[in-house]
């Protein structure tokens, strides 16, 4: 082979591992071919490659075949060069001569080549590598090959080992072994989020576990602060009432008189103690409700009523002020049938509040029913000096004042609005507020129509009227009643002319009240009163005892305890009405 | 890694090499070969060749091999479809492959697996007689 400047390299294949050698002898096959040997030698020119290959990947671990062409004799010769980087061969001239027998046959491979092949070279020295150079000689019938004829071979080639199948299939093997890798690596990572989702978790169950520690902590102290104001209230309130009971002895000159001086002292004495009592009430108050001691005692009465009633007891607030007061009567609100006391409680201090903070303009008082949500909206809007929306959380707490150049002037002891949203809750309903600053606000009492037994107050809804039994055997007696009674649209009048009759129509028609004569024949007022007492049906009804009798000690001692007795002698229409109203709300 | 198939043929097993093998290829073909000689008690082995272009000194000691194990395991070894080409290179390169049976086609192989088959039967045959 003359100088590598006048050859023509064909292409380079690298022997890397098994497959290679494979490819290798199918390069050197294919390009035998391309190049116009005979099928016969076509075959010798692989075999004789595939032995070199094989010996390089298995004594050198691998190395690499070159197809060349040397264009220059004629004909032309057709080499393989195949190197590696291997330990190299001791003893090359022992193998040449057929001496060496390797187990494997690598004698037999070396010689083999050079047997088939009309040119052999070997280069070998221990330590660098092997160079074997065989080369075959074209067929003479052939035409020489141009660099353009060397150019479509080689081009072929390259087509052919695009579409080799087993070229393709290692690529996809390749291919399949990244894929693989991919997936071990994500594996890998989403085993590590899952340890860093798992020691987060237990770090949020670690705060979950202080969290309610906090919790329980947080409600034992408000049980301590509740225990400690109501006890603390019950303590102040002894000394307090000391106080103003003393005061106004001076005031009432009990002990001589007093000068203009000392009596403007006593009377700011006087006054500074209500104000404090006021406060300790209010505290009380809501100490008890913070308890939950306080029960909700359910009697049915009309917004009308209750408006009726605010009405009368805020009355001397409004003195000397330029706001008035205005109570919308609706007609739509369905019976209430719930803890007045503490609606007239919430509204009062609502409506005290508004006095307070306008300065002109009107308080109005309105109430309306809400079907679907079935609450009764009972609202007190003023034309003050409203509440900035940042405040109106703060108002609610306890003893928070908003800060306003009318707060400076007007005492309260920051209990009221507090107080008022506790007793709400307790009533099932809810305190709301919209306001404006500048513009006024709205106070709203949200309560359920109903709380409570919810039979009675089905009942009560259904049948406002109450219905009132009278027993008694004089006949005149019952006509007086009957007229005092039926007159008013509140009452529906049963009468029974005996004891006897009188239980049967109790027991059959369940009234809401039973006024009962003392002195009838065969079953007296006593017996009637054991039976009514004795009977679930009736033991919960209240009765009014109505005698001629003397009302005095003796007579009470022999009726049970808290029985309302009014004398045959006093009855009024006034009077009549006032009992009757008070048994059929005390008793629900 | 991929296997050449081995098929069960009565009592032969019939192989067609198909692609051309890498070393590790060819070694796996022996195992698995000799692997089924004893599980199906063959008594012949027929090797088609005829697909492949190139068989150097490893493939046909690979074949030597085969012929050399399934003879003590009582089967019969017959390579067909041998190429010329891959003939005379063969022996060009000195190996003789002399305990290969060889035939031209598979016709001739499966005749050649048969006629043992019914001399073995009959020696049987006298045994039991």
């Amino acid at each position: 082979m003359t100088a590598d400047g006048k050859l023509w390299p064909i292409v380079t294949v690298p022997i890397e591992n098994e497959a290679d050698v494979v490819t290798v002898r199918q390069r050197a096959h294919r390009l035998a071919e391309l190049l116009g040997f005979e099928r016969q030698d076509q075959t010798r020119i692989a075999t004789a490659v595939s032995e070199l290959a094989r010996n390089a990947f298995s004594y050198a671990g691998g190395g690499r075949a070159e197809f060349i062409l040397d264009p220059t004799p004629m004909p032309q010769v057709f080499h393989v060069r195949i190197s590696d980087k291997g330990p190299g061969i001791a003893d090359v001239q022992t193998i040449l001569d057929g001496q060496y027998r390797s187990k494997s046959g690598m004698g037999l491979g070396i010689l083999g080549a050079r047997r088939l092949m009309d040119h052999f070279k070997i280069e070998s020295k221990p330590g660098k590598g092997t160079i074997v150079e065989v080369g075959h000689v074209l067929p003479d019938r052939a035409a020489a090959i141009t660099r353009a004829k060397l150019g479509d071979a080689s081009a072929t080639l390259k087509r052919d080992s695009s579409s080799d199948p087993l070229e393709v299939l290692r690529q996809q093997n390749r291919e399949l072994l990244q894929s693989l890798d991919e997936i071990r690596r994500k594996e890998e990572e989403s085993k590590q989020l899952d340890q860093e989702l798992s020691d987060t978790n237990r770090g949020v169950v670690a705060l979950y576990a202080e969290l309610d520690e906090r919790a329980e902590q947080l409600r034992h102290a408000s049980e301590l602060k509740t225990k400690f104001l109501s006890n603390m209230s019950h303590e102040f309130r002894t000394p307090l009432n000391s106080v103003l009971a003393l005061s106004r002895l001076l005031l009432d000159r009990i002990d001589g008189d007093l000068t203009p001086e000392q009596e403007r002292q006593v009377g700011y004495i006087r006054r500074s103690a209500e104000s404090l009592l006021e406060l300790v009430n209010d505290l009380l108050d809501l100490a008890k409700v913070e308890a939950g001691k306080v029960d909700v005692k359910p009697s049915a009465f009309t917004v009308g009523e209750l408006f009726g009633g605010l009405r009368g007891a805020l009355k001397p607030l409004l003195t000397g002020h330029a706001v008035e007061l205005i109570f919308d009567i609706p007609d739509k609100v369905p019976n209430l049938f719930t803890d007045e006391a503490k609606v007239t409680q919430i509204l009062r201090n609502l409506i005290s509040n508004a006095l307070k903070f306008t300065e002109q303009g009107e308080v109005r008082v309105t109430a309306s029913f809400d079907a679907a949500a079935r609450r009764v909206n009972l609202s007190v809007r003023d034309t003050g000096i409203g509440i900035a929306p940042q405040d109106h959380r703060r108002i609610f707490e306890e003893f928070s004042q908003v800060d306003t150049k009318i707060q400076k002037r007007v005492k309260g002891t920051g209990l009221g609005l507090p107080l008022s949203r506790s007793l709400a809750e307790l009533l099932g309903g809810e305190l709301i507020l919209e306001s404006v600053l500048g513009q006024g606000s709205v106070f709203t009492l949200s309560i359920p129509p109903e709380r409570g037994d919810p039979l009675r107050a089905q009942r009560a809804a259904d049948n406002a009227r109450k219905r009132v039994l009278l027993i008694d055997d004089d006949e005149t007696f019952r006509y007086v009643m009957r007229q005092i009674i039926s007159n008013e649209p509140r009452y529906e009048f049963l009468e029974a002319i005996d004891g006897d009759d009188g239980l049967k129509v109790a027991r059959e028609q369940q009234p809401d009240v039973i006024i009962l004569d003392l002195q009838m024949p065969t079953v007296d007022g006593f017996t009637v009163l054991q039976e009514l007492g004795a009977d679930s049906r009736t033991s919960v009804t209240p009765v009014i005892v109505s005698t001629s009798l003397n009302v005095n000690a003796e007579l009470k001692a022999r009726l049970p305890a808290g029985t309302r007795v009014i004398s045959k002698n006093t009855i009024s229409r006034e009077n009549v009405s006032l009992f009757l109203r008070d048994a059929t709300q005390g008793a629900s | 890694m991929d296997r050449i198939p081995i098929l069960k043929f009565g009592n032969a097993l019939l192989v067609t090499i198909q692609v051309d093998m890498h070393d590790r290829l060819a070694t796996a073909l022996e195992e698995d070969l000799t692997a089924k000689i004893v599980e199906y008690n063959a008594k012949g082995v027929l090797i088609d060749i005829s697909a492949l272009e190139i068989v150097d000194s490893f493939i046909g000691r690979m074949l030597d091999n085969i012929a050399a194990v399934s003879r003590i395991l009582d089967a019969d070894t017959v390579v067909v479809g041998m190429r010329p080409a891959v003939a005379i290179t063969l022996v060009e390169l000195g190996l003789s492959l002399t305990g290969v049976k060889t035939a031209l086609n598979v016709e001739r192989g499966m005749e050649l697996i048969k006629a043992r088959l019914r001399t073995t039967e009959s020696e049987e045959d006298d045994v039991e007689q």
